[in-house]
């Protein structure tokens, strides 16, 4: 029996804080330190397992580090291109690292004539693991789904004609899948037929897909093991998304599938209503949740949703609840606030010949929301002051005009305005 | 201009007319008679009348006696060179006209109306000519549905095309009666031809003989716009086409309902099922013995109906679990196919023509399919206020053997697939509509008949359905009976509320249609090596 493992979408470089960043790292680690103990004969990174073309030389010390001690194993990588590390005009670090040897791309492309039709084809050519004899091929993803080119030109007869037991690596979300977001996606009926696995990636929760119908294979995709987007995270605490990646069992046929959780740590997911409440109502909600709540070592995501009846949205101090729950032990915390709304901001739509005349009648309409003691800021006075502060706020830096003379040409002028 | 014949009685009812000998008058064919005009510039300034032959009989001077012994003479050889004295003076044909149209035009203007008064007695008759019915073409054709060509008799007008308006056309539904072989693929593939590069109308096409995409022949694939504006989905896909797969997920309990017959306690059941797991309702049904509110032998039978009209079995994985097993290709568990109704409805929205290839399903998973696409269609729409709606395409769906969801059995039936008869109702409303078609429009209630405000009458050669669709017609159609016996294949006659006339008309071969949708490569453009990177 031999075994592989299937990765994709690992996104190394895609986090920017300090302890997301070694997660990031350490969720690869893990991963390939479970292939070590599975004793997979080979691993297949179906694309994105960097989140650029070029990423931060540091995170690819540490995967190039990774990856040597690997191929010191004997354990050959076999990868293609995703749409974050695929450039197409720059060379990727995926070919850097493929030159060393470290990776084996398998996106083997080659053009030719159809003969009947005279039409061009794109061949591929497959590469056979020394050890197992699988063959494997795939296509490399571009940005914006244009890999789907490849599909329609893709000469399927050579590739489902060939014998033994075969993968195909791509890089694209299936369209019978269900979509979270409205993303390009690639018709199951481009894959060729007849293949004993298809190893996906782009997808970023884990799905798998056998149908009884014998045309396709196991259709899989594992999942960003750790984050690519920022939405992942959110997903993983919600409970929304599955991420991990696949050892397959196979001896000329799968045998077995098995699903490893990449889940290293525990999330805690924190969401608030703010519906039917004033801002301190849930300034206060929010404060009191996390004082009875541990985090010791959790990533926390708090989400706050809805429509304050009283009150700004200002009025949360987002950055006091963000030391708290650090203050409680939480590893990072993530806060969503994106459909969180004050009625005092109502969106409206303004009518008016010009701009400046939208935006006096703007300021005119939301004045009356805010309590301001003085009264030089309220009614007519607080309008044409808003208006004279955004004119000079409007200004740009002139030809030939020094950026620090700008800077301080704007903050003359404002504090004028202002009569400070 | 040659006069065919000359006005020689009759009444608005019925004109005769005597033909002009060597003419040889048609059925069907559409003649003019000029009233007031000015012989100098014919065109210019007149009032006219399009009349449509509708019989033609032999008459003649001589009473019948004389015709049967001067017969009977030559055929016993008694004296063959016996003849009649100026025959063409003697013995002729009268045919029997209907007034179609009474049209003034001055200049470039034409006014249309039914006819109220005789065109002048005696008066000459000419073969309709293009400038007769010029007020026929339409503004412009972009968002229009063609149908044909203008035929008068069998003589088709090859410069007179017949467009009608898409949005108003599609939203009050359209008819076609038509029996098999008449060219109804023919005319469903010119039509959606025709709209194909429309966004303003998104249709939905059922299609159980798979014969409109052209998998293996030549088909709506072939037009030039077809990858932006034609979906096409089958449980067994082309290359680059979209796998149709129904998640069970998806599935209602009265959709269920709309597939199998469910006694009382069944149904009851099936909606509890669905409260208390919701979208996983089918899948609890098969993973469990006994569930608290449902009697056990109802839960039992409940499954072994599901199990067979869904294909669903039951088997185990390795450690014991239950897994379903999917012996229908249509129908499926897991991740996939949940988006599929969504998706179909997105490219609706966006005026595509999406083509569902039913010919590997059965009738009520067409019907399924098809419902489920339309009642999530007909909600969103109602949801639309008027202004978005008005900048939402116009939404048709092509329905075959209409009677199965149209029909007063289908209409009554509690839980049938009623949400076409909901459409035939109240989807002129929402901007949606129906086009269906049927071999017997006789099993349609009236009422909806009624409904259907353009019927494209395809030849058809039962009675009772003639007698059917003339009852329901957009105009009086009494005595065109035997007109519509005599349609030859692709001949047809557009009965619509938005024609100023039943038009008769010859729907082009569609294999010749298309090439006018076919972008021609000449062979001269420079082949350019695509370059692969990666």
């Amino acid at each position: 029996m031999h075994k592989f493992a299937h990765l994709a979408d690992v996104h190394l470089g895609a986090q920017k804080t300090p302890e997301l960043k070694k997660l990031e790292f350490e969720t690869f680690k893990y991963i390939l330190n479970t292939c070590v103990e599975e004793n997979v004969d080979f691993i297949i990174i179906a694309g994105d397992l960097f989140h650029s073309n070029l990423p931060d030389l540091g995170v690819v010390k540490d995967a190039v580090g990774k990856l040597k001690e690997i191929n010191e194993l004997g354990i050959p990588i076999y990868v293609i291109y995703g749409s974050h590390d695929f450039s197409p005009n720059a060379t990727s670090i995926i070919d850097i690292i493929a030159e060393s040897g470290l990776l084996k791309k398998v996106f083997l492309p080659e053009i030719y004539d159809d003969e009947e039709t005279g039409e061009e084809k794109l061949g591929l050519k497959f590469t056979v693991d020394p050890k197992t004899k699988a063959k494997l091929v795939g296509i490399s993803a571009k940005k914006l789904g244009l890999e789907r080119e490849y599909f329609k030109m893709l000469d399927r007869t050579s590739l489902e004609s060939e014998e033994g037991f075969k993968i195909f690596v791509f890089h694209a979300a299936l369209e019978i899948l269900k979509r979270d977001l409205p993303t390009e996606t690639l018709k199951l009926s481009y894959l060729p037929k007849g293949f004993d696995y298809y190893a996906g990636g782009d997808v970023h929760s884990a799905s798998c897909y056998k149908d009884d119908d014998p045309e396709y294979g196991w259709i899989t995709y594992p999942g960003s093991p750790f984050a690519g987007y920022p939405g992942d995270l959110e997903m993983t605490a919600r409970n929304k998304r599955k991420s991990g990646f696949f050892i397959v069992d196979f001896d000329g046929k799968i045998q077995n599938v098995k699903f490893k959780k990449t889940k290293l740590v525990e999330y805690q997911y924190l969401p608030f209503d703010a519906d039917d409440k004033t801002s301190y109502e849930l300034n206060d909600e929010i404060l009191n949740k996390i004082e009875e709540t541990e985090f010791n070592e959790k990533i926390v995501i708090v989400k706050v949703r809805g429509t304050l009846t009283s009150g700004k949205t200002s009025d949360i101090n987002f950055n006091e609840i963000r030391m708290n729950i650090r203050g409680k032990g939480a590893i990072h915390v993530g806060i969503s606030h994106y459909s969180f709304h004050s009625r005092e901001f109502e969106a409206v739509t303004y009518k008016g010949e010009e701009d400046s005349e939208i935006e006096r009648n703007l300021f005119k309409e939301n004045i009356s929301n805010v309590d301001v003691l003085d009264d030089d800021l309220n009614d007519e006075n607080g309008v044409e002051l808003a208006v004279n502060l955004m004119n000079i706020l409007k200004e740009s830096q002139k030809v030939n005009e020094k950026k620090a003379n700008y800077s301080s040409r704007i903050l003359k002028d404002s504090l004028n305005i202002l009569d400070i | 201009m040659d006069k065919r014949g000359q006005i020689v009685g009759g009444g608005l009812k019925n004109i005769l007319i005597r033909e002009r000998s060597g003419e040889k008058l048609e059925i069907g064919e559409l003649l003019v008679v000029n009233d007031n005009f000015d012989p100098e510039d014919l065109y210019k300034n007149r009032d006219y009348t399009i009349l449509q032959i509708k019989d033609i009989e032999y008459k003649s001077q001589m009473s019948p006696a004389i015709h049967e012994l001067l017969a009977g003479m030559e055929l016993e050889g008694h004296n063959p060179d016996l003849g009649f004295v100026e025959p063409e003076l003697a013995n002729y044909s009268v045919a029997a006209a209907k007034p179609m149209l009474a049209v003034h035009q001055k200049k470039a203007k034409y006014e249309t109306k039914s006819p109220k008064r005789l065109p002048n007695f005696f008066n000459p008759l000419f073969s309709i000519e293009t400038e007769d019915l010029k007020f026929l073409k339409p503004k412009n054709t972009e968002n229009s549905l063609y149908l044909g060509n203008v035929r008068s008799g069998s003589n088709v007008l090859e410069d007179l095309t017949v467009y009608i308006n898409a949005k108003d056309a599609l939203t009050h539904h359209i008819l076609i009666p038509a029996t098999t072989g008449r060219g109804k693929s023919n005319l469903v593939k010119v039509m959606l031809c025709s709209l194909l590069s429309s966004k303003d109308a998104g249709i939905l096409v059922l299609d159980p003989h798979d014969e409109y995409y052209g998998r293996n022949d030549i088909g709506l694939k072939d037009h030039e716009d077809s990858e932006d504006f034609l979906e096409y989905y089958s449980t067994d896909p082309p290359v680059g086409q979209s796998k149709l797969i129904i998640n069970i997920k998806s599935i209602t309990p009265k959709q269920v309902k709309g597939l199998t017959y469910l006694t009382q306690a069944q149904s009851e059941a099936v909606y509890l099922l669905h409260n208390r797991f919701g979208e996983n309702w089918i899948f609890e049904t098969f993973n469990t013995h006994h569930i608290e509110g449902v009697h056990p032998k109802t839960l039992q039978v409940l499954k072994r109906k599901l199990e067979n009209i869904l294909g669903i079995y039951v088997k185990k994985d390795e450690d014991g679990e239950v897994k379903l097993g999917y012996r229908r290709s249509l129908f499926k568990g897991g991740v996939v196919g949940e988006s599929t109704i969504n998706n179909i409805t997105e490219s609706l929205e966006q005026g595509k023509i999406v083509i569902i290839d039913s010919s590997k399903l059965n009738d009520p998973e067409e019907l399924l399919v098809g419902s489920m696409i339309l009642e999530k269609l007909f909600y969103q729409y109602k949801e639309y206020n008027t202004d978005e709606l008005r900048k939402k395409p116009v939404i048709s769906v092509i329905i075959e053997e209409a009677p199965r969801v149209l029909g007063k059995e289908a209409m009554e039936s509690p839980g049938g697939n009623n949400i076409y008869g909901t459409i035939a109702r109240e989807g002129r409303k929402f901007q949606i509509g129906l086009i269906a078609i049927t071999q017997l429009s006789s099993l349609i209630p009236k009422t909806i008949l009624a409904n259907m405000n353009t019927k494209i009458i395809l030849g058809n050669e039962m009675s009772v359905e003639r007698h059917a669709i003339i009852e329901s017609a957009a105009q009086d159609l009494s005595e065109d009976n035997r007109i519509i016996a005599s349609l030859d294949k692709g001949e047809a006659i557009v009965s619509s509320v938005f024609t100023k006339f039943a038009i008769p008309i010859k729907i082009p071969y569609f294999n010749d249609y298309i090439k006018k949708f076919q972008t021609g490569n000449d062979g001269k453009q420079e082949k350019v090596r695509t370059q692969i990177s990666g």
